[in-house]
């Protein structure tokens, strides 16, 4: 292959040749190195090599755009003109546009090749820990894979990035077995930049297996009752997704957002601050360029409660006539309150630690229900027992408002770091 | 859509080898609220090589397809399976020998529509919705269309060629009452190429009418009451439930994983209304919407019947699978891209129809709630579901009450599928969703309405 940079600057050219009156192209190339363990067996070693380029036109504002995963002349040359028409097909709007003028810049987090038999000792060194330490445990599947990016963005207003990442990902997923019993699954997912720590003790994973064992027996709740429950970090993801989700171009655009008109209004609980980190020490998966060709900057999208900022795109921003995000969203950093969990359990008189929700997803003003999965009940400020066939139904917009606590104790997963938060009023039924 | 032959390579191969050539085209038009966000079409090829060592798989990709990239991926391949082969020393055995040939190109015989013509397509549509249902707050109108091609060639002498398209068109209408945003969508098309599925907007229209008339009642719905409640699942419901609450806890891979399935081959788990099988490619002498002939292992792929008359039979099986149960591979072994790896997946997964008509069912219920449209679901090793309800209404003495808001349905299978009472004729199935396990990939669900007593989230 030629030098990328090269690829990424005869893609643009060639728009700009064909036409376009602006044009963006980006080449993105990926290797993936992964290690699969199957049943708690190592079963596949898998490399992966891959090109992707995103070509871009604006023509008259009119827009079209393709990828393609081939970077040879001819490829290129044949996307160009697929580009171009599909921007001819399209209806015309102002509000097309590509990033203006930064300055040139090179971005660079991690390693640029794997520790392959580092990756395999590490594995191994955890599925040993695990048959001593939860011996009914089964590790349905679970992989380690270290990929490396690189990401050459280019468009005709002279932006001019190039990105090399390199990060290690390890997703589990398990479930627990004892006879005919067994326990729901569970999962989780975490990143790294190194190998320097043994596996089991990063993330939440030692946590989620300990849980896991105790889930085989289960009891279901009794009657429906309106409680506090405790989101733990693996869960709370659902909360912020429906929040970011709801700032985002799509609501905002169509005008569907219930927090259309609330910036810098009061849309949570002073408890929580959060923000979006993606270039952040403290976060190694992160990203340094959005995808309409700015460099990434962390932003703060609540601060004690309040709405600090949207997540527009430039396209968003200019549809609505509100700011653009510095940020593209993801990385959230929500940080950690005052409240030691031990103490925000103490302080639920009946409720439940919720650890995963399967539910549908919210609808627009935020209304949701789903079974609480890997949950126990919490009663007198104890936790009682794992419960099943329990169900949580609320409002995530009022669950926002309602949160009692945030804990000092937060989970570190490498992509986002998030706390164990409390938050009252929500309806719990059971059989 | 590529030039080599890969028959010519076998030779290439020192071990159980898997060799595949693959091309997923994707079109994606989306105009919201009449600004057209979304205006691409993508395509990602490859060639990829699986090699099986003693027990250890070796898996290696290149997105270019030329004799130099394919004698690469196998030599990485290879490598990669010696590398764990090494270390692990598993000394499992050969796997099954399965030979099977295909070729099925489902590609239309039409002149194909080129962007211009698809845009113009849904712009109509959404300029009708515009101007037909101005009370709206918003809508979304799109277009998704996904081509999957694949070659296969393995080195038991298996042989495959496939082209599966679908083609959908999705509208989402929104109201706003009381400063309240209601919601609802559908999901238009299936199994073809564009060109094969559409023919104008106004083959639409009647469809997006009965749309906008349940989003009207939908914006005066209440919340269900939440608890175990007695319900008729439309067919929509019956085929995630065929696929999230029993399909996923009879792959064999979840099956060795200690789901609930495991070990009850034989035993009742079920009404005996209750038929369910993994179609492999036609059903009733039509095809389904994921025909798979011949599957990313090269096994033949044959039917799976999981339940028979409320009887468990079997599971859904890939090679390596089927070898540690002792039985055949069924066919179910898929991969979603050239860089995938085959994992055991469902393909058509239906309950099949009975013969007691939907308003009997309904008539036949004092207090509970027709359930007719499913958005996401999940299913767990305990057999414990869920899936997302977006359109349902009340039935009270009988009849059809107020519509609901969005809920969440819940239960355990094996105990629900026992309360199943009544069966309905019809047969309806859903395909435009993606199953998502580890990778995604296109499934048909099919099933005709059924009533069975279900936990209702609500307040």
């Amino acid at each position: 292959m030629q030098d990328p940079k090269q690829v990424a600057r005869y893609g643009l050219d060639a728009l700009l040749e064909a036409g376009a009156d602006k044009a963006e192209c980006s080449l993105t190339l990926t290797d993936k190195h992964e290690l699969n363990v199957e049943l708690g067996e190592f079963a596949l070693m898998r490399t992966t090599f891959d090109t992707q380029v995103d070509l871009t036109a604006i023509r008259d504002n009119k827009k079209g755009s393709t990828s393609i995963n081939k970077s040879n002349n001819d490829s290129l040359d044949r996307a160009v003109a697929d580009v171009l028409g599909i921007a001819a097909a399209s209806s015309p709007d102002d509000a097309y546009d590509i990033a203006e003028a930064q300055p040139p810049a090179a971005f660079s987090s991690g390693s640029d090749s794997p520790d392959v038999d580092r990756m395999h000792s590490r594995m191994k060194e955890m599925l040993e820990s695990i048959k001593v330490r939860y011996p009914k445990l089964v590790l349905r599947e679970a992989y380690l894979d270290f990929t490396r990016t690189r990401n050459y963005f280019l468009n005709s207003n002279g932006v001019d990035f190039v990105t090399n990442k390199g990060v290690y990902t390890l997703v589990a997923m398990f479930s627990s077995r004892d006879g005919e019993k067994v326990s729901s699954f569970n999962y989780t997912a975490f990143s790294l930049k190194d190998l320097e720590r043994d596996l089991l003790s990063c993330g939440s994973l030692d946590m989620l297996m300990q849980q896991s064992t105790e889930q085989i027996n289960t009891r279901p709740l009794e009657g429906k009752f309106v409680g506090d429950i405790i989101i733990t970090p693996d869960c709370l993801g659902d909360m912020l997704h429906f929040l970011s989700y709801s700032i985002g171009d799509g609501p905002m655009i169509s005008g569907t957002s219930i927090y259309k008109d609330k910036l810098d209004e009061q849309i949570a609980s002073p408890l929580l601050t959060m923000h979006s980190r993606p270039v952040s020490d403290e976060i190694c998966n992160g990203y340094f360029v959005t995808p309409d060709g700015y460099a990434a900057q962390n932003g703060t999208i609540l601060q004690d409660g309040v709405l600090k900022t949207f997540l527009l795109s430039l396209y968003g921003s200019r549809k609505t006539g509100l700011d653009r995000a510095v940020t593209s969203g993801g990385a959230f950093v929500v940080d950690p309150g005052h409240t030691p969990l031990e103490e925000m359990v103490k302080s639920v008189k009946k409720g439940v630690l919720l650890a995963r929700f399967s539910g549908g997803s919210p609808s627009d003003n935020g209304d949701i229900s789903g079974v609480a999965k890997n949950s126990y009940l919490i009663e007198d400020g104890e936790i009682r027992y794992p419960i099943s066939e329990s169900m949580i139904s609320g409002n995530v917009a009022d669950m926002l408002m309602n949160v009692a606590a945030v804990s000092r104790e937060r989970v570190d997963y490498g992509f986002s770091i998030c706390p164990w938060v409390a938050v009252s009023g929500v309806t719990i039924s059971g059989k | 859509m590529y030039s080599l032959d890969l028959r010519e390579y076998a030779e290439l191969f020192t071990a159980y080898t898997e060799l595949r050539a693959q091309e997923n085209r994707n079109v994606r038009i989306t105009f919201v609220r009449g600004n057209n966000t979304h205006n691409s079409r993508t395509s990602t090829s490859g060639i990829s090589a699986r090699v099986y060592s003693n027990g250890s798989w070796g898996f290696a990709s290149n997105p270019e397809i030329t004799e130099d990239a394919l004698k690469l991926a196998i030599e990485a391949a290879t490598d990669n399976a010696l590398f764990l082969d090494s270390r692990e020393r598993k000394g499992k055995g050969q796997l099954p020998v399965a030979t099977a040939s295909s070729v099925n190109d489902y590609s239309t015989r039409k002149p194909r529509l080129g962007q211009m013509e698809l845009l113009e397509f849904a712009r109509e549509l959404d300029n009708h919705i515009a101007l037909k249902y101005p009370e709206l707050a918003s809508r979304i109108t799109g277009i998704n269309c996904l081509d999957m091609e694949k070659t296969l060639l393995t080195s038991d002498g298996s042989y495959s060629h496939s082209m599966v398209p679908r083609s959908f068109i999705y509208v989402v209408l929104s109201l706003v009452k009381d400063g309240v945003p209601t919601e609802l969508s559908n999901v238009y098309g299936g199994f073809g190429q564009f060109e094969d599925v559409f023919t104008s907007p106004s083959q639409l229209f009647d469809g997006i009418e009965t749309q906008y008339e349940h989003l009207v009642r939908k914006s005066q719905g209440v919340f269900p009451d939440a608890g175990l409640k007695t319900c008729v699942l439309d067919a929509e419901l019956a085929g995630i439930l065929a696929h999230e609450a029993i399909g996923h806890t009879t792959e064999a891979d979840i099956v060795m994983s200690g789901s609930v399935a495991s070990g009850k081959v034989g035993e009742e788990v079920a009404s005996p209304l209750v038929t369910l099988i993994d179609f492999a490619n036609s059903y009733g002498g039509e095809t389904c919407p994921v025909p798979i002939y011949v599957d990313d292992e090269g096994t033949k792929a044959e039917d799976a019947v999981i339940i028979e008359n409320g009887i468990l039979k079997g599971y859904m099986h890939n090679k390596e699978s089927a070898r540690h149960l002792g039985v055949l591979p069924t066919g179910n072994a898929r991969a979603y891209q050239f860089s995938d790896e085959p994992l055991i997946r469902m393909r058509n997964t239906a309950i099949l129809p009975g013969t007691d008509r939907l308003d009997d069912m309904i008539a036949s219920i004092d207090d509970g709630y027709y359930l007719i449209r499913p958005s996401n679901g999940q299913a767990d090793s305990t057999s414990e579901f869920m899936f997302g309800v977006t359109l349902g209404y009340e039935i009270k003495n009988g009849k059809i009450g107020r519509a609901i808001r969005d809920t969440t349905i819940s239960g355990v299978a094996f105990d629900m599928l026992k309360t199943v009472t009544m069966v309905s004729p019809d047969m309806k199935w859903l395909s435009s969703g993606m199953c998502g396990k580890k990778q995604p990939i296109p499934v048909g669900m099919g099933g005709p309405a059924i009533k069975c007593k279900v936990t209702i989230g609500g307040r």
